[in-house]
């Protein structure tokens, strides 16, 4: 079972759990296998992602993290920690957040 | 030298919004009308061409991602639904009505960037947390730092020395608003969507997007705003002049009572819209200056 965004989401996946709008009236029921018009419909109702079946394993991404240099790795960290004014770094969104920055911008450094 | 009042800044502002208000008149007049139907609504928009191919280019987006191509202003009415449409008019508009600020102090592209980046995000908080209307919040997280734009436009005296105060003392650039003037873009904000007569939710939530722990009157709606603001400018897309990301609200954060895996499709998909969204709205300002 995977969460799937519903912008992601392919024609013939089957739905692993009840999908329901926010008043919550049934959507789409598990077990069904999704068309277009459904997932149409999600987007309609504005559902963020639903869980379908598992059919093949996501491919992994390799964490871009790893392809850096430790001296970029060290230069990135330093330019996004800057950009926070004054960061409580305990804050736990704090971190993932930066974390988020951190592979995004190691993701571009890996394009070039 | 005294720095001006808000209701001097607000004062010089036209009340219309441009050139869509006619627009939007007609689609409320055929909401009225007895024989409503979404063609007559439909016939409203298609007389603007322009208009139109805008609204046909959003809807067939990643900021919808339907599935199904989108062809008319009729299917894109029934898809997206027309009270929708009506604000992603009204967006439309507000960045047209600022198309001749100047460039001086920060880049009327970057600020845009920034503020449509805010307004998807807001969009993508509202969409997750359920809420109503998330397309109002689009239009929300669009105007969070309009207060800005005002002050640029119609006091470039006083927005000079805000920005070398800021240079200077290595402040928040709201804080050298507030030390300049004794109030900050935020309360211009405020003032213009009041004499705009925005809806108040949406007045609280963009004036409350710095501090939104103080919002009493539309908690959640601040504190999306927030939350959207802080992951646009760690995301550094576009800029209103602050090169800092602000503090984060933790209490702001506690009351969208959202898992924090939330942030990662978050940022995920700000990047996949943000190049759809700003080719849409802002090809507008080319077509003005050409006019």
């Amino acid at each position: 079972m995977a969460k799937i965004k519903s912008d992601s989401l392919q024609p013939g996946m089957v739905v692993a759990a009840d999908v329901k709008n926010m008043d919550n009236m049934l959507l789409i029921p598990a077990g069904a296998t999704l068309t277009e018009r459904q997932i149409d419909i999600l987007m309609a109702w504005g559902v963020g992602e639903i869980e379908v079946e598992a059919a093949e394993e996501i491919e992994g991404e390799t964490d871009p993290l790893e392809k850096l240099t430790p001296e970029v790795r060290t230069k990135l960290t330093e330019e996004i920690k800057g950009l926070f004014w004054r960061p409580n770094e305990a804050d736990p969104v704090f971190q993932e957040v930066f974390n988020l920055m951190l592979r995004r911008r190691a993701r571009k450094e890996g394009s070039r | 030298m005294k720095p001006p009042t808000i209701a001097t800044l607000i004062d010089g502002l036209p009340t219309s919004l441009g050139s869509y208000a006619p627009v939007i008149e007609e689609i409320e007049a055929a909401l009225e009308s007895p024989e409503c139907s979404l063609g007559t609504v439909g016939e409203a928009i298609e007389k603007d061409p322009d208009l139109t191919a805008r609204l046909l280019r959003l809807g067939n987006s990643s900021f919808y991602g339907f599935s199904t191509r989108l062809a008319t202003v009729t299917e894109a009415i029934s898809l997206i639904g027309i009270r929708q449409v009506e604000d992603l008019i009204v967006a439309s508009s507000i960045v047209e009505r600022f198309a001749g600020v100047s460039d001086s102090f920060v880049s009327m592209e970057s600020f845009w960037r920034h503020s449509l980046a805010c307004g998807i995000g807001s969009r993508l908080l509202a969409m997750e947390r359920r809420l109503p209307k998330p397309d109002k919040f689009f239009v929300a997280g669009l105007l969070h730092d309009v207060g800005r734009l005002v002050l640029f436009a119609q006091a470039p005296k006083a927005t000079e020395e805000v920005f070398q105060l800021y240079q200077r003392e290595q402040l928040l650039l709201q804080e050298a608003e507030v030390r300049v003037l004794g109030y900050d873009h935020q309360q211009i904000a405020e003032a213009l969507m009041r004499y705009w007569n925005y809806p108040e939710n949406l007045v609280q939530a963009v004036a409350h997007h710095h501090q939104p722990a103080a919002c009493e009157l539309a908690p959640v709606e601040a504190a999306v705003v927030h939350l959207s603001d802080y992951v646009v400018n760690a995301m550094q897309i576009g800029s209103s002049g602050e090169r800092h990301v602000s503090p984060l609200s933790a209490r702001a954060w506690e009351r969208l009572r959202l898992p924090i895996d939330v942030l990662s499709s978050l940022v995920e998909n700000i990047d996949e819209q943000i190049e759809a969204v700003q080719e849409i709205f802002l090809s507008h300002s080319g077509k003005t200056q050409k006019a």
